[in-house]
């Protein structure tokens, strides 16, 4: 039962870790939204899905990449990983951004009914979704390597690969810049006003709804760069794919303690690694079964996450 | 939420089935006509059989509208995206739809167990070309789709040994690792793959969802079972998925899959990792069967046939007999079919025992991927 762990652990650990930082990015735009508005982003899922649809859009139909081709220089490589990133994050960001105008503002100004905005968001993600699902026929889209899968070097047996190695440290850094952003810069510290109370920030001159919207928009950058690590490591993206990542980013998220952008961080570490870890012990087949008996234990001893006593001090 | 919305329309679809708003029926009540519907998926990452299915009944339909036959036959298409959730909301509509009075599938299992009830409540007959679960035509088991379903290629019993046979053809000591897909197919295929590999050569097995992206646990299983084959039952968009994983992964070993995996989108899917894949499939293809056929296809359609459109081509003309002699409602045609004896469009008898198996089942055929294309090897004895 245990073979395959202890066999292919550093292995295991080093895929694990590469998930769940694409986790971690895809939580950050369900806890920065929490962490202000007290109300979950519904449409993050497809703002995701659609990231992913830019980075394979950008290879493949900008720089003619393609499964069979010869991968270019070192120069040529780079230029092309910076294009694709830059496209996800920013489609995704101003996604996020009109999601947040005509799904939050306008019903945000006009009631103060707290479900009418989060059902206008999951009919934003439903037309979304729709939308690319005609376009593409419902069909899976397969994408052209970006990041060579070629190994670096071997780690106890383990095969370290550039694509997961992109997407880790990659990751590491879009959430340092995102924390540091958020605690030290103006517009960060806005943001930190709203989260602890509202009220009282607009009595110190903070402009809510550039705050919120800013608030979106760094959720839906980083939402967009996770879209672009998927692609670039699992190659392939479909009109439905928002849905179960976004769903165990959202788990992620929930385990680290909602609205806690550090939390999000461990949340989506622990849960990537456990998802692996319970796929070889105990077979594919059981993977949501025991990721969710885990996110009910942890809820079942910590309501309100691992992180969830610090929320007061560090949210959003 | 993707669900619900595609739930909506297929209520829809499955309204617009059943008063009969079917767009195909013209108005004129000149032409005494019938029509018989197709099902299977039109659209999802299974499309590609769907599609191939569905020009082959319109190949063999044009066929013999354009002879301006006495009795016109119109089709309706049912999209079931080869899912057995879908399956469950057009059926009903079908079912009720007494326009129809027969089906051309469905084309998988999963959708053919979830549609079952509805057309054997309405005894609706059905032949499908592609359906191959075993339980579908064992009285034992609660799937049986006694007296309507039939089909006709031969069962996964026949094909999971082959399967097993053809995947180890390449290695000395093989080790199979075998991967199934969790759908009724994968799962009853996988049984009979395990059931068939000789003692000791099976490394392990895992089960993993039909959305399943991230491979790389499995892929951990299969390097510490040093296993050198592995074996998917699933469908062609997943098979292209993990097989790009594997290698990536550095696995060198021979990647094997059923009928399922026998599609051009795996191969455009998986690219170059897709070249020596070793597939079976029940099924003979038109163009190697009955190159005749495959070339008068060529023209009438502007494209070469696909996968299973032999046997499509041969349940259409089936009915298109029933029609020419003089059947008009279900009863009759279900009637028809129990007692039909015929050819299949290669030339293999065909005709149905009380389950609804082919008597005449064609052998499985053993195909290997070469130069981006899948090549006809041999029947796998």
């Amino acid at each position: 039962m245990f073979d395959t762990l202890i066999h292919q652990f550093w292995s295991l650990t080093y895929s694990g870790i590469a998930l769940g930082f694409i986790y971690v990015l895809i939580a950050m735009g369900y806890t920065m939204v929490y962490g202000v508005l007290r109300m979950i982003n519904f449409a993050n899922s497809e703002i995701f899905t659609v990231g992913a649809f830019a980075t394979m859009i950008v290879s493949k139909y900008v720089f003619d990449f393609s499964a069979e081709m010869i991968p270019p220089s070192n120069a040529k490589l780079f230029l092309v990983i910076i294009c694709c990133l830059a496209a996800s994050m920013l489609v995704s960001g101003l996604l996020a951004f009109l999601v947040e105008l005509v799904a939050y503002r306008h019903l945000r100004n006009r009631t103060s009914n707290r479900i009418a905005p989060l059902i206008s968001a999951i009919g934003i993600g439903i037309v979304i979704s729709e939308v690319v699902r005609i376009l593409t026929r419902a069909r899976t889209q397969f994408s052209p390597n970006v990041v060579p899968k070629k190994a670096l070097f071997t780690f106890q047996g383990a095969e370290i690969r550039l694509d997961n190695t992109v997407t880790i440290f990659a990751g590491l850094a879009l959430f340092i810049i995102l924390e540091r952003f958020i605690k030290l810069s103006r517009l960060g510290k806005g943001i930190r006003a709203v989260s602890m109370d509202e009220d009282s920030a607009k009595l110190m001159g903070v402009n809510l709804n550039r705050v919120i919207s800013l608030t979106f928009i760094l959720g839906g950058l980083m939402t967009g760069a996770a879209g672009f690590f998927y692609v670039n490591v699992y190659e392939n993206v479909k009109y439905n794919m928002g849905f179960s990542l976004g769903l165990a980013a959202f788990t992620a998220a929930v385990i680290g303690g909602i609205g806690n952008i550090r939390g999000a961080f461990f949340g989506g570490i622990a849960l990537g690694l456990v998802e692996i870890y319970a796929s070889a012990i105990v077979g594919t087949q059981w993977k949501p079964v025991t990721v969710f008996i885990i996110l009910i234990l942890i809820l079942l001893f910590r309501p309100n996450g691992i992180f969830g006593e610090a929320i007061q001090k560090t949210r959003v | 939420m993707n669900k619900k919305i595609i739930s909506g329309f297929a209520i829809a679809a499955s309204a617009a089935l059943t008063f009969g708003v079917v767009a195909s029926v013209p108005a004129s009540a000149a032409v005494k006509e019938v029509t018989i519907a197709y099902q299977g998926p039109l659209t999802g990452d299974a499309a590609q059989t769907g599609i191939d299915e569905v020009n082959a009944v319109k190949y063999a339909l044009k066929k013999y509208n354009d002879t301006k036959p006495a009795v016109k036959i119109n089709l309706v298409t049912i999209d079931d995206q080869g899912a057995g959730a879908v399956a469950l909301t057009v059926a009903p509509g079908a079912a009720a739809n007494k326009k129809i009075i027969a089906i051309v599938g469905p084309a998988f299992s999963g959708a053919t167990i979830s549609s079952l009830p509805y057309y054997k409540a309405a005894r609706l007959p059905m032949i499908s070309p592609s359906a191959t679960n075993v339980t579908l035509t064992d009285k034992k088991s609660v799937n049986y789709g006694y007296p309507v379903f039939h089909r006709v290629p031969s069962t996964d019993a026949f094909q999971g040994p082959a399967l097993a046979k053809w995947a180890v053809q390449n290695q000395k000591s093989p080790k199979v690792y075998v991967v199934d897909d969790k759908s009724p197919y994968g799962t009853g295929l996988a049984s009979f793959v395990k059931k068939a590999l000789a003692s000791g050569t099976l490394g392990g097995s895992d089960s993993t969802p039909d959305d399943t992206k991230d491979f790389a646990a499995t892929i951990s299983k299969v390097k510490s079972t040093d296993s050198n084959v592995v074996i998917y039952t699933g469908y062609y968009a997943q098979a292209a998925i993990l097989l790009n994983q594997l290698r990536a992964a550095g696995f060198k070993g021979d990647f094997a899959a059923g009928d399922g995996v026998m599609s051009q989108s795996f191969i455009d899917g998986a690219g170059k990792n897709a070249e020596g894949a070793l597939l079976v499939a029940p099924t003979i293809p038109l163009s190697v069967g009955n190159p005749t056929m495959e070339a008068d296809y060529v023209k009438v359609m502007g494209a070469a046939s696909g996968e299973y459109s032999a046997e499509t081509i041969t349940i259409t003309n089936l009915f298109i007999e029933a029609v020419k002699s003089g059947v008009s409602t279900r009863s009759a045609m279900l009637n028809f079919i129990n007692g039909y004896k015929g050819l299949t469009a290669v030339g293999t008898k065909l005709s149905f025992d009380r389950n609804g198996d082919n008597n005449g089942a064609a052998a499985i055929g053993g195909f290997i991927v070469k130069g981006g294309k899948t090549v006809a090897i041999e029947v796998v004895k």
